[in-house]
């Protein structure tokens, strides 16, 4: 069974995500239980802002007599329009929940214009 | 269909075939009944559970993104495990506007039928990274005891 396992391939799974905005910044929150900060990979490139978690790995031993979590990975690919500032990405895992906070570019702001 | 003859002075009630139908159904909306939920969404966030069983324990692993310690009431009676949690509402959470939302905050219970040969008096309970892993010891007479043949 050991043997099985080491060729089996990696199940990837989209983790469960909400995406909110409050007040100038706008959340994802991703829902990756087992993923270690180390196991944590974010990328932007061009348009795209790509989330890739590893798992830590689980004792395989014994026999599953119940088996309802069958991935190893989590992956989830966004794509950031123009007004999302690319080097204001914020990331924070706290109990298996990764939030991002993305800030919107200042020139993207609404501005205020004082009528004299 | 089939043709039947009808007995006389016997009239077929039709709505009889109803009334059994109508109680079939109840029994089967009955059935989908979930203890202690408050509606059927309740069932979406119920978390994915493994169990494992190895030569010394049983190990039930749940996926719990997002809980904490406080939020989770693990109980055992008998053989049954149940894992209650609560995924609360976030304060300041009305001003936000959501675009997606695939996490709501909710209530659930899993409960689980572990096998007999547990000992429900050693069990340890760990949330790590939105993991909760419970290891139930097996009851000493149901651990695999290897017997030497000693020679005559």
């Amino acid at each position: 069974m050991n043997a099985r396992n080491e060729v089996r391939n990696r199940v990837v799974k989209v983790p469960a995500c909400s995406v909110f905005e409050e007040g100038e910044v706008v959340v994802a929150r991703l829902e990756m239980p087992g993923v270690p900060k180390e196991g944590l990979e974010i990328k932007v490139d061009g348009n795209e802002l790509a989330i890739n978690g590893a798992k830590r790995e689980e004792k395989t031993e014994g026999r599953y007599l119940l088996r309802e979590r069958r991935h190893d990975a989590y992956r989830k690919l966004f794509t950031l329009d123009d007004t999302i500032a690319r080097d204001r990405i914020e990331a924070s895992l706290e109990n298996g929940v990764l939030t991002l906070r993305l800030h919107i570019k200042e020139a993207a702001k609404p501005r205020r214009i004082e009528v004299s | 269909m089939d043709l039947v003859k009808m007995e006389r002075g016997a009239p077929i009630d039709i709505w009889d075939a109803f009334e059994g139908l109508r109680g079939e159904m109840d029994r089967a909306l009955d059935a989908l009944k979930v203890p202690d939920s408050a509606g059927i969404l309740d069932l979406s966030v119920a978390p994915a559970v493994d169990v494992i069983e190895t030569e010394e324990e049983f190990m039930v692993v749940a996926d719990v993104p997002g809980l904490r310690k406080e939020d989770l009431e693990v109980t055992i009676t008998g053989t049954l495990l149940s894992i209650k949690g609560e995924k609360r509402e976030e304060k300041d959470s009305e001003k936000r506007r959501y675009l997606r939302e695939e996490n709501r905050p909710g209530s659930f219970r899993r409960t689980i039928d572990l096998p007999p040969r547990i000992d429900p008096e050693r069990i340890a309970a760990e949330l790590r990274d939105g993991i909760l892993a419970l290891r139930i010891a097996k009851r000493e007479e149901a651990k695999t005891k290897t017997i030497t043949v000693s020679p005559k």
